[in-house]
């Protein structure tokens, strides 16, 4: 059971050049999958695509299949996907939609429209705010936060849906150090405990190479690499694809450059 | 209601007074003034207008100009000054008391459906959101040398930099937001979970039943004319 | 005088405090001083007051207690439109600012509140869309351009402004790494015309690698507040731990490897090689 993109090919709605070519990739459960990119490679597309609300919700021309624990998204009722696989949006504010007049009921709002069981919605948003640290802000009015804190409370209003698969575009944009690290291993955490499939778009490579088993570049709409997050991350390609490698790698390159052999280096 | 259908001084009277002690009682009382304020307008034009120009009055009192104060005036006026008093007063209990968001919630467990129920919070929270982003898009303006504390003209110019973004943004978030309650299964079937279960007491609703019955039976007294004998 | 012939400004604060009207406290005792001309970074955990303390130099917040100055005048309650012609400040939300559907317009607008007009002002606004890389773009509506593009877009309508003193609100959030890069030659290029450039962030490798200067703010205050060097040397990590900051790895490799202060990998590379040139002549 996994989410499989199939040779995916989307165009938006009204527009005729295609924002994604060919694109195949899974979302295996239990496994953290880092997509980078330069901006306008198709990144955000992909997610709308690995979530079924494109073509779904918005349109737009596909071929190819995206497919979420076999059941094709193209012909799916959205709130069950929503059901399956929560998606965290670059714009955070906007994601704060319930009208709830706390972030603790904006959290709360997911499991609620789910119809769960009374006590199963307080668990699941207690979790939710316990994993990111939010205990002191769960009165607060969701309108008045600051762009990072809007950004962790709709992460934990997805983590509290309990959705199998997460995909997530830039969810530690506005983020502290701190607020990135508590998010990486909350990810870690769900995708190793709780068998969560995880899909994350950064352009924090050092953040994915901590975290993900494996990595995707994409550039100008097809992948052009794939593999082993270490493997793809220390590619000397990167920077032609517009990704900045992670700070080991970048050292390592910058001694090389200077004719330092890194063993050298040690002495 | 019952202040305005049975005529006399002692309805609107007497809703007035168990009113304000309500209002009292809900510690609202401070916070109740400004309603009070706000039809001071309204009273005094009220008082005004019966007092001197009550038509075909002749027990005059005094005179100011060629205006008589009749005291069937003066009568007439202050019913219908209590009257309104009254059912202002009753308007701002409600006002001061309820919880918007708590009343919804209970209707919404009652059958009123989370669209409504999303839709009026949403409502009511448009206020703050658009606040803060007028705060952000002001503070942004002004950096750019937007000059917000000049004359009237400046403002007017002002006010294409400022509502600008704040229209724009609004618009092309409508996508956004509308998929974002599609990714929180708003739109999943089903009764939403309860969250709070507001007490109901049995008394509550005698309560409710006692004044709904009440009203009816009062106005119908009044209509048949068998309440004339008070004051 | 046309405000690009000024040298860059001097920013100070005395003894600064700053309390919300609901009584939270977000500045406490902060002094420091902006060299004119320097490029300074400011760093800290969200909520530490960083965008709190950079409202105090264009006067979008006044002091409750001590001193701003601005070129060595008191900041007082002059004018936000005055104030924004010394120093420009340049916000992280691109989207909260952007009204004109062309894109040469929407930076044509600060400039021309400061009064140029004509061929100066269209010779600023092609100079600035220039600078970050936007010129062919500058008949295009902004909102058909990406996210990033809007943010430089914001940017290139502040340096417009051309401010001695320009102040940068997170500028590289959600850029890729050529975004990255353009941000670093244009912090370059603002301080070689000597302007006076401020910036906050959160990616320490960006500041090590761009900034002369560095602040450190925790709860408000000021803990840390010195060279690129010191800043990330080791003497300074217990502070930076304390708010959870972590120097970039250039220095930390560095410090393991008795290298001294190493912020960024070209340090680290030279300091590696006179390392082995000892050892060498040794």
């Amino acid at each position: 059971m996994s989410i499989i993109l199939d040779d995916v090919t989307y165009a938006y709605a009204g527009t005729s050049k295609p924002v994604l070519r060919g694109v195949s990739l899974n979302i295996e459960p239990g496994k953290v999958l880092g997509v980078v990119g330069a901006n306008g490679a198709g990144k955000s597309t992909l997610c709308l695509c690995a979530v079924g609300i494109a073509p779904v919700a918005i349109g737009g021309k596909m071929s190819g299949q995206v497919t979420v624990d076999g059941t094709t998204t193209a012909g799916a009722a959205i709130h069950e996907l929503a059901q399956r696989v929560g998606v965290l949006f670059q714009e955070s504010q906007t994601q704060l939609v319930s009208g709830a007049p706390s972030v603790w009921e904006e959290i709360a709002f997911g499991p609620r429209n789910l119809s769960l069981p009374h006590d199963e919605v307080v668990t699941r948003t207690w979790a939710a705010i316990d994993a990111l640290s939010l205990v002191d802000i769960v009165e607060r009015d969701p309108h008045r936060l600051s762009g990072g804190q809007a950004q962790l409370v709709a992460l934990a209003a997805v983590l509290a849906l309990g959705p199998r698969y997460l995909v997530l575009d830039e969810p530690t944009s506005q983020l502290d150090p701190l607020g990135t690290k508590l998010v990486g291993r909350t990810l870690a955490r769900a995708a190793r405990e709780t068998g969560v499939g995880v899909l994350i778009v950064e352009h924090k490579t050092d953040l994915l190479a901590q975290h993900c088993d494996e990595v995707a570049v994409i550039s100008a709409g097809t992948i052009v690499a794939h593999g082993p997050a270490m493997e793809v991350l220390g590619s000397e390609s990167l920077p032609d694809w517009g990704v900045a490698p992670p700070a080991a790698v970048s050292l390592r390159r910058a001694a090389g450059a200077a004719g330092l052999d890194w063993g050298e280096a040690w002495t | 209601m019952i202040a305005f259908a049975v005529r006399g001084w002692t309805a609107p009277l007497v809703v007035l007074v168990v009113m304000l002690a309500l209002v009292v009682w809900a510690g609202v009382f401070r916070r109740y003034l400004p309603y009070l304020a706000a039809t001071a307008l309204l009273l005094v034009s009220i008082m005004l207008v019966n007092t001197f120009l009550y038509p075909d009055a002749t027990d005059v009192l005094f005179s100011v100009g060629p205006f008589n104060a009749t005291g069937t005036g003066l009568t007439a006026a202050s019913q219908a000054a209590l009257r309104v008093l009254a059912f202002a007063t009753s308007v701002a209990l409600f006002a001061l008391t309820t919880r918007t968001d708590e009343l919804v919630d209970d209707l919404e467990r009652r059958g009123l459906g989370r669209r409504a129920s999303f839709i009026i919070q949403t409502a009511i929270g448009t206020v703050p959101r658009l606040t803060e982003r007028a705060r952000e898009i002001t503070e942004s303006q002004r950096s750019r040398g937007l000059n917000t504390e000049g004359g009237l003209l400046a403002r007017v110019r002002g006010l294409v930099p400022l509502a600008g973004p704040l229209v724009l943004s609004s618009l092309t978030e409508v996508e956004q937001r509308t998929m974002a309650l599609e990714a929180r299964a708003f739109t999943a079937p089903g009764k939403r979970t309860v969250l709070r279960a507001y007490p109901d007491s049995g008394a509550q609703r005698a309560l409710r039943w006692l004044l709904f019955l009440g009203t009816i039976g009062l106005v119908a007294a009044e209509l048949a004319g068998l309440l004339a004998w008070l004051p | 005088m046309d405000v690009t012939d000024r040298p860059g400004i001097e920013l100070t604060t005395d003894d600064l405090g700053f309390v919300y009207p609901d009584g939270t406290r977000a500045l406490a005792n902060v002094s420091l001083t902006v060299a004119p001309g320097s490029r300074v970074a400011i760093v800290g955990q969200n909520g530490s007051g960083k965008s709190t303390l950079v409202r105090h130099f264009n006067g979008l917040l006044r002091a409750t207690e001590g001193r701003v100055l601005v070129d060595g005048d008191e900041v007082g309650r002059r004018h936000v439109a005055d104030l924004a012609r010394m120093v420009g400040i340049s916000f992280q939300n691109p989207d909260r600012q952007i009204f004109s559907s062309r894109v040469r317009s929407e930076v044509a607008f600060g400039p021309r509140n400061a009064g140029l007009r004509g061929e100066a002002l269209d010779a600023r606004v092609a100079a600035a869309l220039d600078q970050v890389g936007l010129s062919r773009h500058a008949d295009t509506n902004p909102y058909d351009l990406g996210f990033s593009e809007r943010k430089l877009l914001a940017l290139a309508s502040v340096i417009a402004m051309a401010t001695p003193a320009i102040v940068l609100d997170e500028p590289t959030t959600g850029q890729d790494a050529n975004g990255v890069r353009l941000i670093r030659e244009i912090v370059a290029q603002l301080a070689a015309a000597g302007r006076t450039v401020v910036a906050i962030s959160h990616d320490m490798t960006f500041v090590a690698q761009t900034f002369e200067r560095v602040i450190v703010l925790r709860g408000g205050r000021v803990v840390v507040d010195g060279s690129v060097a010191e800043a990330f040397g080791e003497p300074s990590w217990p502070l930076l731990e304390s708010t959870f900051l972590d120097p970039p790895l250039a220095a930390r490799l560095g410090a393991r490897l008795g290298l001294g202060s190493t912020p960024t990998d070209a340090d680290f590379v030279t300091a590696i090689k006179g390392r082995m040139n000892l050892s060498h002549d040794g």
